[in-house]
C-alpha cells in the first residue's frame, strides 16, 4: 500500500511537469507561465501563423531523419559482425561504438563547430546531422544487438546453401528477422535526435534553426502559452510514437 | 541506460549458444577455417561505424584539446601551453563554476538514488504489467525532451504556479523564488536522472532471488534486516552503475542550469556556451570543454577503483 503510494509521488513527481505543459497549451492567459484563466484552442492556431515555427518542425524533422537513417544503416552491420562471432577486441570495440553517450553533448557540440571552423566550412545541415549520427549511435547500436541476441546464424547458411546471394540473404533473411529492433532503432533515434537542444546550440544558423533552439529563442523575446502549445505538441508525438512501437511491435523499454 | 528492448520475436529461435554450436559444426564438416582464426573480413561490417565515429566525434574532440592549448585574444602566449587551463583554474570566479558543476552534480545524484531506490524496490513487488507501464511513464519526460521539462518546471516552480501559488496567496509563506537558484537546478537535474536511477536500480534489485529474502526471513530476520543485510549488499553493484549514471548525466547536463537557473548558476556546460555565444572565445570554450571532459573521467574513474572492493562481495 505505501509503496503504491509512493510510485505514484514518483509518477507525479516525474510526469507532473509534462501535465503542466499540456495543461497550460489550453490557457487564454496572454503571459507565460501564469494562472489558469479559461480553456482555449487558441495557441495552437496561433502556431500556424508562426512560420518561424513550421520551418523548425520542418528542419528538425530533417534532421532526425537523416541522423536516425545514418545511424541505424551504420550500426546493424556493425552489431551484426560483434555477434555472427566471437570478435578479438569485439568488446573493446562494442565500448567504442556506444562511447558517444559518455561525451557531454554540448561539448559534441562544441567539438564539430571547432572541427568546422578550422576547416573553413560553412555551418549547415551537413554537420548538424554528423553530430545527431553521432549521439544517437549508442542506442541503435544497443538495439541492433538486442535484436540479433537472439539471431539463428544458421539460417544464413541455409540461405547460402540454398543458392541465394549475399544481397538477397540480406534482404530477405537477415533483415525481416531483426526488423523490429531495426525500427525501434529508428524511431527511438529518431525522438531523441528531433527533441535534442544542447547538440544543436552552436550549430545551427537562422536558417537552420531546430524546433527547440527555435522555441527557446521565441522564449527570450516573449513568453505566452504559445511555447506550451508547442511543447504539448512535440509531448504528444513522442508519446503517440512510443505508444505505437510498444503497441505494434510488442516493444518493452526496459533498463 | 533506457532501452526498449523486444520481447515476444525470440520464441522461435533456438538458445544462440545451440546455433553457435550448429554453425561450428556446419563449418567444420565443410571445412571452413576454424571459429577463431578470424579472417579479416570479418571486422568489415564494423568499419563504416568506426569510421564515421572516427571522422565525426573524435577528430573534432582532437581539434577541442589542440585549440585548448592554443593562444587566444585574451592570453597570448608562444606554441601550445597550458595557459589557458592556468587562466581558468586562477579565477576564484571560474573555480567556483567548477565547484558548482561537482557539487550540483554530487546532490543531484544522492537525491536522485535516495528517491530511485525505494521507488525501483517498490517496482519489483508489481506485476510484470504493471511494472513495465510505470516504467514507460518513466521514460516519457526522456523523449519528450528539455523543452518540456523546462517549460513544465517554470510554470511549477513560479511564484504565482500550482505549487507555492496557493500558499502565497493564503498568507502561509512569503514569496519564494525558486527559478534562478541552484535548488531550481537540481529539482531539473533530479528530474531527468531519476529515470535512469530507477531503470538501472529496477534492473538490479530485480536480479535477487526471492529465496533469499525468504531464507533470511525464515531465519528470523525482521524487514528492516532482511533490507540491511540481503537487499543492501546484492543490490550494491547496481547502486554504483546507477551513481555513475547518474553524477555524469547531472555534471553533463545543460538545459537546467541554464534555463531553470541563470547567471548565476553558470556551471562548466553553461559556461561553455558563455564562452562561445558571449564572448566567443572558442580557446577558453575548448579549454572548458576539456576540463569538464577530464574531470569527469577523473570521478568516474576514481569512484569505479574506490568502490572496486565493495562490489566485489
Amino acid at each position: 500500500m505505501i509503496g503504491r503510494l509512493y510510485l505514484a509521488l514518483i509518477f507525479l513527481f516525474v510526469c507532473g511537469p509534462a501535465a503542466m505543459i499540456l495543461f497550460d497549451s489550453f490557457n487564454s492567459a496572454t503571459s507565460f507561465p501564469s494562472p489558469f484563466e479559461h480553456i482555449t484552442l487558441h495557441w495552437y492556431l496561433a502556431i500556424l501563423d508562426h512560420d518561424e515555427f513550421l520551418e523548425a518542425m520542418r528542419i528538425s524533422a530533417i534532421v532526425a531523419a537523416a541522423a536516425a537513417a545514418i545511424a541505424t544503416v551504420l550500426s546493424v552491420p556493425a552489431a551484426y559482425a560483434l555477434t555472427r562471432r566471437k570478435l578479438r577486441g569485439g568488446h573493446a570495440l562494442a565500448t567504442l561504438l556506444v562511447g558517444p553517450l559518455l561525451v557531454p553533448q554540448i561539448v559534441m557540440g562544441l567539438a564539430m563547430l571547432q572541427l568546422l571552423s578550422l576547416a573553413h566550412i560553412e555551418l549547415g545541415l551537413g554537420g548538424l546531422i554528423a553530430v545527431h549520427a553521432v549521439y544517437v549511435m549508442p542506442f541503435t547500436v544497443r538495439l541492433a544487438l538486442t535484436g540479433l541476441a537472439h539471431f539463428n546464424f544458421a539460417l544464413i547458411e541455409a540461405a547460402k546453401s540454398l543458392g541465394a546471394g549475399r544481397l538477397r540473404t540480406v534482404w530477405h533473411v537477415t533483415l525481416p528477422l531483426i526488423r523490429t529492433s531495426v525500427i525501434a532503432g529508428f524511431t527511438f533515434a529518431f525522438i531523441l535526435s528531433f527533441v535534442d537542444l544542447p547538440l544543436s546550440l552552436f550549430l545551427t544558423t537562422p536558417r537552420t534553426a531546430t524546433l527547440p533552439i527555435q522555441v527557446f529563442a521565441y522564449m527570450e523575446s516573449r513568453l505566452d502559452p504559445l511555447v506550451a502549445a508547442v511543447g504539448a505538441l512535440v509531448l504528444a508525438a513522442a508519446i503517440g510514437l512510443t505508444l505505437t512501437l510498444e503497441r505494434v511491435f510488442r516493444l518493452r523499454i526496459a533498463g | 541506460m533506457a532501452i526498449l528492448q523486444p520481447s515476444g520475436i525470440s520464441s522461435a529461435a533456438p538458445h544462440p549458444r545451440a546455433a553457435r554450436a550448429t554453425l561450428s559444426r556446419w563449418e567444420r564438416v565443410s571445412g571452413r577455417r576454424p571459429l577463431f582464426a578470424l579472417p579479416w573480413r570479418a571486422y568489415l561490417p564494423l568499419a563504416p561505424a568506426l569510421v564515421f565515429l572516427i571522422v565525426f566525434l573524435l577528430l573534432p574532440l582532437g581539434a577541442t584539446v589542440w585549440l585548448s592549448l592554443s593562444p587566444n585574444v585574451l592570453i597570448k602566449f608562444d606554441g601550445p601551453g597550458l595557459a589557458n587551463f592556468s587562466y581558468l583554474l586562477g579565477k576564484p570566479y571560474y573555480l567556483d563554476v567548477l565547484w558548482r558543476t561537482l557539487r550540483l552534480a554530487a546532490i543531484t545524484t544522492a537525491v536522485a538514488l535516495l528517491l530511485g531506490y525505494p521507488a525501483a524496490w517498490f517496482l519489483r513487488d508489481l506485476s510484470a504489467r504493471a511494472a513495465s507501464t510505470l516504467i514507460i511513464a518513466l521514460t516519457f519526460p526522456i523523449l519528450a525532451g528539455p523543452l518540456v521539462v523546462v517549460l513544465g518546471w517554470m510554470i511549477l516552480l513560479s511564484d504565482g504556479g500550482p505549487l507555492f501559488g496557493p500558499l502565497v496567496r493564503h498568507g502561509l509563506i512569503g514569496p519564494v523564488r525558486l527559478l534562478g537558484t541552484e535548488a531550481a537546478v537540481v529539482v531539473g537535474q533530479v528530474h531527468f536522472t531519476l529515470p535512469f536511477v530507477v531503470l538501472t536500480l529496477f534492473a538490479a534489485l530485480k536480479q535477487i532471488p526471492v529465496d533469499a529474502l525468504e531464507a533470511a526471513r525464515s531465519l528470523g530476520a525482521g524487514r528492516v534486516q532482511v533490507l540491511r543485510h540481503v537487499v543492501w549488499p546484492l543490490s550494491l553493484p547496481g547502486v554504483l552503475s546507477a551513481c555513475l549514471i547518474a553524477f555524469s548525466l547531472a555534471a553533463s547536463s545543460y538545459v537546467s542550469p541554464h534555463y531553470l537557473g541563470g547567471a548565476a548558476t553558470l556551471t562548466l556546460t553553461t559556461l561553455i556556451a558563455q564562452f562561445i555565444t558571449a564572448t566567443y572565445n572558442s580557446q577558453l570554450a575548448s579549454a572548458a570543454a576539456v576540463m569538464l571532459l577530464i574531470v569527469m573521467a577523473v570521478i568516474v574513474f576514481g569512484f569505479t577503483k574506490a568502490t572496486a572492493r565493495a562490489v566485489r562481495i
